[in-house]
Parts: C-alpha cells; structure tokens; sequence
C-alpha cells in the first residue's frame, strides 16, 4: 500500500465529505467549459456568415428621389434588385480603380502594410468585379426574372453557390467557357415551373439549355434565371450597360467599409452597399454579451472558490486527530501533505472532467437556446483547461489548511474529537 | 554500561495565553533495553508529557532524550519521524484507528512511511496475519474500526504499533476504559512481548495489574520523580487517597 492508495481509499470511504468541493468545482467548469464553447462556436459561425457574404460590396445606380418618381411598372426596386436603373461599362473602370485606392489606403491607414514587418509583402489579390443585368420577359409564357452574368465572375463572388442537380462545371475553365445559350435556373423558379436540369427553355424566343438547378440561398437568386451577361444586354437591349456590380474583396480584413464611402463620395450616379456591416454588429453584440456573461460567471466562481475554501478547511480541521495519528506512526510533515495534496488532486482531476462532460451538455442546450444556428465545435484543449481549474482550485484549496495543520504539534491533536 | 534511553535534565513548560505549567521540572531517568517500566502518579504529574517527549511526540524545553545514542530532540523533522516510524511502537489510550481503513490495513499503515528499503507485499500480510493471530484477532482481519469492542480495538492497535519491528513500544493508559478482565488479557500480551520479543516497554497507567508485572515502577510527582519511594503501591494508594 502506497501514501497514493491511502489517500484513494480515504476518498472510496467518505464519498460524501467532499460532496460540497466536487459540486462546487464541477459547476463552475462547466459553467465556463458551456460558455467557451458556445461563444467559440457562434463566433465561427458568424464569421464564416462574414467571411461568405460579409466581405462582398454591392454597386448599384443610384436611385434619387426624382426618378423614384419614374417608376413605371417596368421600374421597380426591391431591397436586392433594381429594374429601370443601369450603371454604364465604361465607368466600371473608374468604380475599380477606386476602389482599389481606398483598399489600399485602408490598410496603409490601420498599419496593415507598414506597420507589420514581419508579414512584409501583404498580397492583395486583384479583386472581381461581377456584373449582373436584370431584366423582366416570359419564360414559356409565364413573367420571369432573368439575370444576365458573367458565370465566372459571379461563381467566384458568390462561392457559397451550389448545384441541387445538374453539372456544375467543375473547373473554371469550363465555367468560362459557359456557352452563349446555356442557363442556371434557380431552386424556386425551378419548382415553381418544372423545370430542370437538362430541359431546354425559350426565353423571348431565344432557346437555353438549363445546365443546373441552383440550391436555394433564401435570396432573390432563388426567382431567377441566369444566363449570360452578353446575351441579356441583346435580349433587353442594354448593351454597354449593367444593372449591379458585386466585388469580393479579397484580402483579410479588407477596409471594404472605407472603400465604400470613397465609391459613394466619388463617383456620381451608383450607390455602394456593404454587407459587413450587418454580421460585424452581430459579431460585436455577440462578444459583448460574451464578455458580460464571462465576467458574471468569474465573478460567481470567484466567490464559491473562497467559499469552498472554508468548505476545505473546516473538513481539514476535523481530521486533525487523523493528522496526529499519521504523525505519530512516524508520517514526516511533508508526507502528510502529501495525502491531502493527493486526495484533492484526485478530486480535481475527477470534479473537472465531469464538469467538462456537464459543460458540453450544457453548451448543447444553451446552443438551442439562443437559437444563431451556430454549430458546435468542442476544442480539446478545453479539456485539459477543465481539468486544470480543476485540479487547480481543488488542490489551491488544501493546501494552505494542510500546509498548516501539518505543523500542530503531535500531542495536541490528541485532545481533539475524531471526525465521524 | 550506558542506559538505552538516557533522559537528562528534563524540562517542559507549557505556556498558555497567561498562565505556565511546569510540566517537567527537571528529570533524570534512565531505562534499560527490553525493561519493562510503569509509569505512575497522579493526574497532572507530568507522565504523559514526559513519555510523550520519549516518544519523540512533545519537544521539551529542556533537556536531552538520546535513545541508543542518538539525541533525538537534535533530529530534523524528516529524521524524528523516522525515529517514531522504526523505532516506537504507540499504542494510545482512546481508539486510535484510522477508521477509514480495515483491520488489515491500519496495521500495515506504519509500512507505508517507511521511506527506505523495498515493501514485500506478501511478507507484510503475512506479518500482519500472524501479529493478529498472536492476538487471537485473526477472525477480525477485514472488519472496520467501528464494528470493534474497545479491547478489540486496542489489540488492533498493539498489532500496528509491532508491525515494524520497533524497539520500544510505548502506551499511555492502554487500558483506560477496559474492564478488568480485558485489562488482564493486554497485560499478559505485552508481557508476551517484552519476554518473547525482547521489546522495552513502557506504559503509564493508574492500575494496579500493571504496577504487579512492572520490572521498574517510575512514580511522578508535581513534574519530578520521586526518588524516595520504597513501595510504589504503598506510595500510588497513597496518592489515590490523600490526594
Ligand atoms: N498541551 C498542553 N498545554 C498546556 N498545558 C498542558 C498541556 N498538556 C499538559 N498540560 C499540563 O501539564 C501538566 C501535566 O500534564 P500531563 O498530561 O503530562 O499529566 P498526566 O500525568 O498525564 O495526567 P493524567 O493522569 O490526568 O493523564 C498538567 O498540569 C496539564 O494541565
Ligand atoms: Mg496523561
């Protein structure tokens, strides 16, 4: 039997003295496990939301108050497509030149290329523009949406795209080598009229081959029919003009804001719109109400660590007999500490790694709870962190208590009641 | 020849927040190996303090204990404990089990602090088996603490205070609360040991019985041992009565 086994077999017999530390511990790591996940996982989640449709700006011509007026039933704005209202090609180059002047400058201006040495060149990749035209006609006689687009272009910006059925042209070369009369439909329109990949439709007499169905992304794409760009300035006869112009901006934490107050200040007739803005709140809310939540619960722990500090001391005290025994049979100080300095660290090690299981538990619920759609992702080194708050708080508790009882002097203890 | 315990110039002075007991006033004993040595007197005389100070359990104040010349009052912590682990045997008044541990095991505990030299698992068991045999206590091996009698107990207790093989084996009261015929049965189990095994022996006790088997009866009084008794009984009764 080893100074390890006594310590064991103390814990096996009275399994309910240290009820008090064990539950103690095992909340608050699973309070803090639960909440590093979530927080962890909701932040990844948002900035994958970011990362796919944040980081896109939108040009579209500028609507005033007077050609509000304007609207005819063959003028209508919705809050993603504008019908009436083109933007010129030729001005597409002043739009990317600057554009890139204000990326540029944004970075410069936060230090991002002179103030990292260490990262030296930071490559911006030139960006894509995407053009979109959109126009209203019948699809086998029935009113449809369609959206003339450069297929390369607009599967780069929008990646997040994906075929329900059909062949998506896997590689970019085929996508740019896209035919002049084939079409993408998307997954409502498809639905709505039948029409799937494969099938041939004619649109304003012009017959197309649809080569997929386009999942549907909850957005107007999924009422469109998409077919390429030069094709739609013919059939509306639009040629030279364009109804949008996304970008993806293409470098890590791309001042894809900054570029937009330049493009609305600069140039006339288009108004940039960035979706940034509306995931970078969420993400902003979310940590805040992350930090909030942390400093409740470190400051909860905080005052049941102290407690669980008397907790540990009274139940210490009331073996001081057991102490004056070991001594006696001839246990050194040092051994002595050594019981209880393994006791708890077998309490710790066991009260983190349940309040770890707990804390994945409750991260499940809480997850169902705020509802961000936001998937799981469980680090492991959250559990070598649970296990050393554990073994830490445990450990930390006993061993002032310990380190003091430790010295009382033999005969003394005598004097004191055995703990039943 | 040297004495095997040599006590010198002795003292112990308790100081309470205002108040000193002189516990120890200055002793000087010697006590020869495998003797068998009582120590009485009456309440507060000091024997408790001074085996204790014996059993390397209370520091004196003054004074030196060398056992087979070591001065174990000049020991480290590490050292005395050592000095308690192989050297002593305790056996305590009250019940002094770890009530959390078996039979078996609470003999075998002073093994565990042992810090040198291999533990043979089977040799220990089978040392411990035959110590409880010795005390007709071979039917309790895996019984706990609680579902013991007192004398019980107290056999328990003598096992644990042998199973390292100690030198001196030291009770205070041993047979405090035990009826008069379980007094008897741990009487004759350290006289056993004291002849059998060649132990030194030393007991407190206010019992007669014992005071019959002593080899040396030491009496106490007020802190100092008195020098002048003839008849230790004559002297205890003595003492019982007048005081
Ligand atoms: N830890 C202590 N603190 C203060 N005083 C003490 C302490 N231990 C013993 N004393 C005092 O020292 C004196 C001797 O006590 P001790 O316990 O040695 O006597 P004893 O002979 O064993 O008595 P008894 O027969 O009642 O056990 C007593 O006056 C006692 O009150
Ligand atoms: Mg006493």
């Amino acid at each position: 039997m080893k100074i390890l086994v006594l310590s064991l077999l103390d814990l096996v017999r009275r399994p309910r003295k240290n009820l008090m530390l064990v539950l103690a511990i095992v909340i608050a790591v699973a309070l803090l496990t639960s909440l590093s996940i979530v927080s962890t996982s909701a932040n990844t989640t948002i900035l994958e939301v970011i990362s796919k449709t944040g980081h896109t700006l939108t040009v579209r011509p500028v609507i005033t108050e007077r050609s509000a007026d304007d609207i005819t039933s063959d003028t209508l704005t919705t809050s993603e497509v504008v019908f009436g209202k083109y933007i010129p090609e030729h001005i597409i180059p002043e739009i990317e030149r600057s554009y890139d002047k204000a990326i540029k400058a944004g970075w410069e201006r936060k230090g991002g290329l002179v103030a990292r040495p260490g990262i030296g060149e930071i490559n911006i990749e030139p960006p894509t523009w995407a053009p979109r035209l959109y126009g209203k006609t019948s699809l086998d006689g029935n009113p449809v949406i369609v959206t003339g687009v450069d297929f390369y272009k607009e599967y780069f910006v929008r990646f997040w795209w994906d075929l329900a059925s059909g062949e998506w042209p896997t590689d970019a070369t085929r996508i740019r080598q896209a035919g002049e009369n084939e079409a993408f439909i998307g997954g409502v329109l498809s639905q709505a009229r039948g029409i799937g990949a494969g099938d041939t439709v004619t649109v304003n007499g012009t017959p197309f081959k649809v080569m997929g169905v386009l999942q549907e992304t909850n957005s107007a794409d999924d009422y469109m029919l998409f077919i390429p760009i030069r094709a739609a300035q013919r059939m509306f006869d639009k040629a030279g003009y364009v109804s949008l112009l996304s970008v993806r901006a293409m470098c890590p934490n791309c001042p894809v804001g900054d570029a937009m107050v330049e493009l609305n200040k600069t140039i006339t007739g288009i108004t940039a719109t960035s979706q940034l803005d509306i995931a970078g709140v969420q993400f902003e809310f979310f940590n805040m109400l992350y930090n909030f939540l942390l400093a409740v619960v470190t400051a909860t722990i905080f005052v049941a660590v102290l407690s669980i500090f008397n907790v540990v001391t009274g139940s210490l005290y009331a073996r001081t007999r057991e102490i004056g025994l070991l001594k006696a049979i001839g246990a050194s100080r040092c051994q002595v500490l050594r019981i209880f300095l393994y006791e708890h660290f077998a309490l710790g090690f066991t009260s983190g790694a349940v309040g770890y299981l707990v804390g994945i538990g409750m991260a499940i619920v809480l997850n169902a709870f705020l509802d961000i759609g936001a998937i799981l992702r469980v680090d492991s080194h959250l559990l070598w962190r649970a296990l050393a708050l554990g073994i830490l708080c445990s450990v930390l508790a006993v061993f002032v208590p310990a380190l003091k009882l430790t010295r009382i002097k033999i005969t003394e203890t005598f004097r004191t009641q055995w703990e039943t | 020849m040297d004495a095997y315990i040599k006590i010198r110039g002795l003292r112990k002075i308790y100081t309470l927040s205002n108040q000193r007991v002189d516990a120890l006033r200055g002793i000087d004993l010697d006590i020869e190996r495998s003797g068998f040595v009582v120590f009485v007197g009456h309440s507060g005389s000091g024997k408790t303090t001074l085996v204790s100070t014996i059993g390397g359990l209370t520091r004196p104040t003054e004074g030196t204990v060398v056992t087979d010349g070591v001065d174990i009052w000049k020991l480290k912590d590490r050292e005395l404990s050592a000095f308690r682990n192989r050297t002593i045997g305790f056996v305590f008044q009250s019940f002094s089990l770890l009530p959390t541990l078996d039979v078996l095991n609470n003999i075998v505990m002073p093994v565990i602090f042992r810090r040198n030299g291999t533990i043979d698992v089977t040799a220990l068991r089978d040392k411990a088996l035959s110590l409880l045999s010795d005390l007709e206590m071979s039917h309790k091996v895996n019984a706990y603490p609680s579902e013991l009698s007192g004398g019980e107990q107290r056999r328990v207790a003598i096992a644990r205070a042998l199973v390292n093989d100690p030198e001196i084996l030291l009770a205070d009261e041993p047979t405090g609360e035990l009826d008069i015929r379980t007094e008897q049965e741990v009487i004759d189990i350290f006289r056993h040991i004291n002849t059998e095994y060649r132990k030194t022996i030393i007991v407190v006790s206010h019992s007669l019985s014992w005071i019959d088997k002593a080899d040396t009866v030491v009496v106490m009084k007020d802190g100092q041992v008195r020098t002048d008794v003839q008849d230790p009984v004559q002297a205890l009764m003595g003492e019982v009565c007048t005081g």
